[in-house]
């Protein structure tokens, strides 16, 4: 997503963990870790002269 | 049309149901077991404000799915046109609405047409008004350069087409405009059994 964003022109394309994400059912969490599934926020800007 | 082409729309219909179905269910069933936190549960683990979230319907609190807390980091402005990417029961649309008063708007986009009713009624219960169009997220039914912001939570990871998404997001937004989304990433490339699985994708 992170370079999606920037590829289609947004700037100040920024992203962290969403703290405390985590699916209810141990086997989904782990199942989720296992192919490094996270939750982010990401924030991103169109230039003004866009 | 190629045999591939034909596939990826034929899954991607079947795609459309499956999360129409699930999130329905979420709505319909707000006190049933998900594979993912929902609700007020959810929303506090995500920092909603307290105050939100007694001041919002509990129709629209307690259908909450999303995955974090785009209010975070969007930091809305009085009189802002913001759209809520998959908007749902439009608990985030409502908040919205609150910090762009009564000088902004807020737009939001479902897939699912009786969600957007739903939304615009838990609006109208709050006092706040709340336009919903159904739409598809790569197709976008918002005019070009139209909005000051773009919020969505936990739903561009259902795409199968994310970087058409990502073009109509910056299609959408005015120069200058932004974007403040929470969603699911995957850091490894998931097998090809589960992208063709509309359940799995889904969930």
């Amino acid at each position: 997503m992170f370079r999606l964003l920037e590829e289609s022109g947004f700037t100040r394309v920024r992203s962290a963990v969403v703290p405390g994400f985590r699916f209810r059912q141990a086997s989904t969490q782990n199942s989720a870790e296992a192919f490094g599934v996270k939750a982010v926020m990401m924030t991103a800007a169109k230039a003004d002269d866009a | 049309m190629t045999d591939a082409i034909e596939a990826q729309e034929s899954l991607e219909g079947v795609l459309k149901d499956e999360i129409i179905r699930m999130y329905q269910e979420v709505a319909d069933n707000p006190s049933g077991e998900f594979h993912f936190f929902h609700g007020r549960e959810a929303a506090e683990q995500f920092g909603y404000d307290e105050e939100w979230l007694s001041r919002a319907p509990s129709g629209a609190v307690d259908s909450f799915a999303g995955v974090g807390n785009p209010h975070e980091r969007s930091e809305l402005q009085p009189g802002e046109t913001v759209l809520d990417l998959g908007s749902g029961a439009g608990l985030d649309a409502i908040i919205s609405s609150w910090r762009v008063g009564s000088t902004g708007k807020v737009v939001g986009v479902d897939l699912n047409p009786s969600m957007c009713l739903k939304a615009q009624a838990h609006a109208a219960e709050t006092g706040s008004v709340m336009e919903c169009h159904e739409g598809r997220m790569e197709e976008i039914p918002v005019p070009d350069e139209s909005v000051d912001v773009v919020i969505s939570n936990g739903v561009i990871n259902l795409s199968f087409r994310k970087r058409k998404v990502v073009e109509e997001l910056f299609r959408v937004l005015k120069p200058g405009g932004r974007i403040s989304i929470t969603d699911i990433v995957c850091a490894k490339q998931l097998s090809q059994s589960i992208v063709n699985d509309p359940k799995l994708w889904a969930s």
